[in-house]
């Protein structure tokens, strides 16, 4: 080995320099995709709502706010966002207190039931509410007879708190899982009651989880589209409303300064959410989880009760709308048939798929596979190309914030975490506003689409990725570039084999995502360019119950499947410790 | 000539604090060099800124008469062992060995050569197919030191590599690496606060406290002649007493001790120093002859602990507690036991003095 030209033929700059442009080239890159599409697409809402022809005004805010049928949604959105605040983080307290504090048997079959509404879109709670409490439905119609129905906002809070439960549990579950029991014990052996126990033990450390699980599905509840815009009838919320203004009315203007009120509570829910997590992390961390002693009877009995009543309603929605796809006409004629799934008049296009099966199948069976199913086949593949790209994106951001460290990494931090408190229907809209533009050629593409899903759902996976990166030591990367490997070399050897498990979580929670994804997405499709989670909306607004039904079902088999193949590849569940936004 | 690594006024300023403060030295080709301090002292810090991954505020680290402040780590080929082993979890031994090599892009047989050359170094020919978890910590941190030593790099740098390990190991692994080190004629740069260890390894020993370094020299003369009272005091143990030192006596207020070594300035305030293994113990009752009675004070063992070898007796003067080692034979000889009046003897050419005014700067 020459030595001497080693030595000397290195660059002139300071030591670490050398690695630190390719940092930078990638940190700008990062902070330009970030800047274009989610602050740019906001500034353009922000821009049309405050401003006509140039001039600032509060016009449209003026006209908000004085007209009572619009007005409704923002009244509207904080009533059911709080009821369902409130019940749901009750609930899931009370599941996770079972999980964490008692000796109950079973604890993973709730936990893995607890978690299926994340596999699903929201709608499928909205769909099987209308199966059983709907006008015509099994409940309502067929056993009890009545007029009464679930839409409006009964229904929305139902749904909703199905949806949230998963979000607002694994808040929950790692707080109460974090907080020394052993203080319980020591209150007892005091000679405190059990109730006082916990009041002036148990539940302070856990309060700021408790309000961290609460702002999340805040912010979940209003920002969500895919629940109130199938069963709220006419309970309009604001992010229906967007929806309403923009595409029923073509009132742009209407539609971002509804945007721009939603965002308010959105994002302060988020920021408190935010800011609480980490307080509670604060106040958890550190401690020791010794063995739990074994509850009494009659405490494990009433938890066990307690854990299946969500479990049971949850196993409902799916049974729900597995059944509802394969009867005849739900509730009166339960003859099992497919016909459900030749999803009617619902022309589709998909690249490759549809040219592929086209010049193989003929007639009937052509046109269900190459047409009928392209949706379906699109949501797939844009789903595996937002996971690839989501996951990587993530990663690399992370390994920037939490590895690299150059200036103004936090800036690349804040805009990473921000998409998470945009609502999707905001982030829709911005996009029409700040793409549909002849010159952006990509608009009207899927590509728009698989941009804005890995975008919205950024947050969580840069998250994922620093907390993953945060246990990689330090040494080992340097133990690498003592030996003589370059930047990349190290990435690629070292550091992302050691995050390959959470890289592949990550890509499943992209992937999850992608398919199930409503509220941004709606906007952005087209008659060319459709995809399966929209279809179900388009097909339960035409009264395709059923058919929606069917396509929700094939949804969560896609999802489901994915799921099976990456619990081979990584050796574990890939639902543990995801929680999502938006 | 031998390719020298050399320090020039070497600095490194975090923020405001100075981590490193205009430190020399020259580390001779095939010398064994140990950095001794406490945790802050600035010797880690040092050893970053030799392997690259720091940078250096300002002074020169030069290597075979070149300046290689702004060489990047890949390309100083210094090969480095750390504290937490850092090997790559998902590799093989096999694997972290071949790395380096893998990276200059060696041909393969002389890759395999190299390994099997690196494995026989250490005796771990059998486990080379296994995973770093798999190892235990002293066989990790053996594996982590022949992957540094695999592509043959130019010095060995070693930040407290055996400061996760178990008594026992730590020192089975010391004699290994002092062996390795011989047999190889590598010069090796080690971190360590721990001063046994400093002292029973190195060739050359590096005393640093608050960045700068306060005595280089060989272990034997870094023990026996501290050149200041923090070295005295952090390198082995020492009894301290603060007086004023006139010509051959040192006033501590209560007494006077006659010391050996001859002061040029008088009244001046001092520190004077005597290592436990220089304080001698008698029973009382046995008066010694022919002492400076001066340096005998009565006493009483306060607490008796074995050190195996030695022992060493804490005991109790006049509100003072003083330490005094003494073999284990010697012990036995004299029957001391806790809770015996003793007196003890400060032989006048034991004493080292140090000014108060360096022991505080």
């Amino acid at each position: 080995m020459n030595r001497t030209q080693t030595i000397q033929g290195s660059p002139a700059s300071s030591p670490l320099e050398s690695d630190r442009w390719l940092t930078w080239i990638a940190m700008g890159f990062l902070l330009v995709i970030l800047a274009f599409f989610m602050l740019y697409p906001v500034f353009d809402i922000c821009k049309l709502s405050f401003f006509k022809n140039g001039i600032f005004t509060l016009k449209n805010y003026a006209t908000y706010f004085t007209n009572p049928r619009m007005f409704r949604s923002f009244t509207n959105s904080l009533y059911v966002s709080i009821v369902t605040t409130l019940i749901t983080t009750v609930l899931a307290f009370f599941f996770a207190y079972g999980l964490t504090r008692t000796t109950i048997r079973g604890k993973g079959v709730f936990y893995t039931i607890s978690t299926f509404p994340l596999i699903a879109p929201s709608i499928i709670q909205g769909l099987a509410l209308i199966l059983l409490f709907g006008r015509n439905g099994l409940i309502t119609r067929y056993l009890l007879h009545t007029d009464w129905n679930i839409y409006g906002s009964t229904g929305i809070i139902v749904a909703e708190c199905l949806y949230c439960f998963p979000n607002a549990l694994f808040i929950l579950y790692t707080t109460l899982s974090a907080v020394d029991t052993r203080l319980d014990e020591a209150a007892q052996s005091l000679g405190a009651s059990a109730l006082k126990t916990f009041y002036k033990v148990t539940l302070p450390p856990a309060k700021y989880g408790i309000a961290s699980a609460a702002a999340l599905v805040f912010n979940l509840t209003i920002t969500d589209f895919g629940v109130p815009v199938v069963i709220g009838g006419n309970y309009s919320v604001l992010a229906t409303e967007i929806y309403q203004q923009v595409i029923g009315m073509q009132r742009f203007d209407l539609g971002a300064t509804i945007s721009v009120i939603l965002l308010i509570p959105s994002v302060g829910a988020f920021l408190l959410n935010y800011y609480l997590t980490k307080k509670s992390y604060a106040l958890i961390s550190g401690q020791a989880r010794p063995f739990l002693q074994p509850s009494r009877p009659f405490k494990r009995w009433a938890f066990t009760l307690y854990c299946w009543i969500p479990c049971v309603f949850i196993l409902i929605v799916f049974a729900s709308v597995f059944a509802g796809s394969l009867v005849k006409t739900w509730p009166y004629d339960f003859s099992l048939t497919f016909k459900h799934f030749d999803f009617p008049s619902l022309g589709g296009y998909g690249p490759i798929w549809t040219q592929f099966w086209a010049s193989v199948l003929k007639g009937e069976w052509q046109s269900i596979i190459a047409y009928k199913y392209a949706p379906i086949w699109n949501s797939f593949w844009v789903s595996i190309l937002v996971a690839l790209g989501g996951a990587s994106l993530t990663l690399l951001t992370g390994y920037i914030i939490e590895k690299k460290k150059p200036k103004g990494n936090q800036i690349l931090y804040i805009l990473s975490v921000l998409p998470a408190a945009i609502p999707g229907t905001v982030m829709g809209l911005g996009y029409i506003l700040a793409f549909n533009k002849p010159y952006f050629f990509i608009y009207g593409t899927f590509w728009i689409i698989i941009i804005n899903i890995t975008i919205a759902n950024f947050t969580l996976g840069v998250l994922s990725s620093i907390a993953n990166l945060k246990q990689i030591d330090k040494s080992i990367e340097e133990a690498a570039v003592s030996l003589g490997a370059g930047a990349i070399t190290t990435f690629q050897r070292v550091v992302f084999p050691l995050t390959k498990t959470a890289f592949l979580s990550n890509m499943i929670f992209f992937f999850m995502r992608s398919m199930t994804t409503i509220s941004a997405v709606i906007f952005l499709v087209s008659a060319r360019v459709k995809l399966a989670a929209i279809e179900i909306i388009f097909l339960d607004i035409d009264g395709r119950t059923a058919s929606a039904n069917a396509m929700c079902t094939i949804l969560i088999l896609i999802v489901v499947a994915m799921l099976i193949v990456m619990r081979f590849v990584t050796g574990k569940s890939g639902l543990k410790g995801m929680s999502t936004s938006t | 000539m031998g390719r020298n690594l050399k320090l020039e006024n070497l600095t490194k300023q975090f923020g405001t604090l100075t981590a490193v403060d205009h430190v020399n030295l020259e580390i001779e080709e095939g010398e064994f060099l140990c950095f001794l301090g406490p945790s802050g002292c600035g010797k880690t810090t040092v050893l970053r800124m030799i392997t690259g991954f720091e940078t250096v505020t300002s002074g020169k680290i030069l290597f075979d008469g070149k300046v290689i402040n702004n060489v990047i780590p890949q390309k100083r080929e210094f090969g480095i062992v750390f504290q937490s082993y850092a090997l790559f979890p998902n590799m093989t031994v096999e694997e972290n060995i071949v790395f380096g090599l893998k990276v200059r892009k060696m041909p393969k047989k002389a890759m395999e050569e190299r390994v099997d050359q690196m494995l026989d170094l250490i005796g771990l020919r059998d486990w080379r197919k296994l995973y770093p978890p798999q190892l235990s910590g002293g066989q990790q941190q053996r594996v982590a030191l022949v992957r540094a030593l695999a592509p043959n790099p130019q010095v060995l740098l070693l930040d407290e590599p055996l400061s996760a390990l178990d008594a026992k190991i730590r020192v089975r692994l010391r004699a290994e690496v002092k062996r390795l080190q011989q047999e190889l004629k590598k010069t090796m740069i080690y971190v360590t606060h721990d001063q046994e260890e400093a002292l029973s390894i190195a060739d050359r020993v590096v005393v640093m406290e608050k960045g700068k370094f306060r005595q280089v020299g060989k272990p034997i003369d870094i023990y026996k002649y501290p050149n200041s009272s923090f070295v005295a005091d952090f390198v082995g143990t020492s009894n301290f007493f603060k007086g004023d030192w006139t010509e051959g006596w040192v006033n501590t207020g209560k007494r006077r001790f006659k010391v050996g070594q001859k002061g040029s300035l008088t009244g001046e305030e001092v520190l004077l120093a005597i290592r436990p293994e220089k304080v001698e113990v008698f029973k009382m009752g046995e008066p010694p002859e022919n002492l400076e009675s001066s340096n005998l004070l009565p006493g009483r063992i306060d607490v008796v602990t074995f050190l195996g070898a030695a022992v060493r007796l804490v005991i109790h003067i006049d509100g003072e507690e003083l330490i005094s080692d003494v073999i284990e034979k010697e012990f036995e000889q004299k029957q001391l036991r806790q809770g015996d009046d003793v007196f003890l003897y400060f032989p006048p050419e034991a004493f080292a003095v140090y000014s108060t005014k360096e022991a505080s700067g």
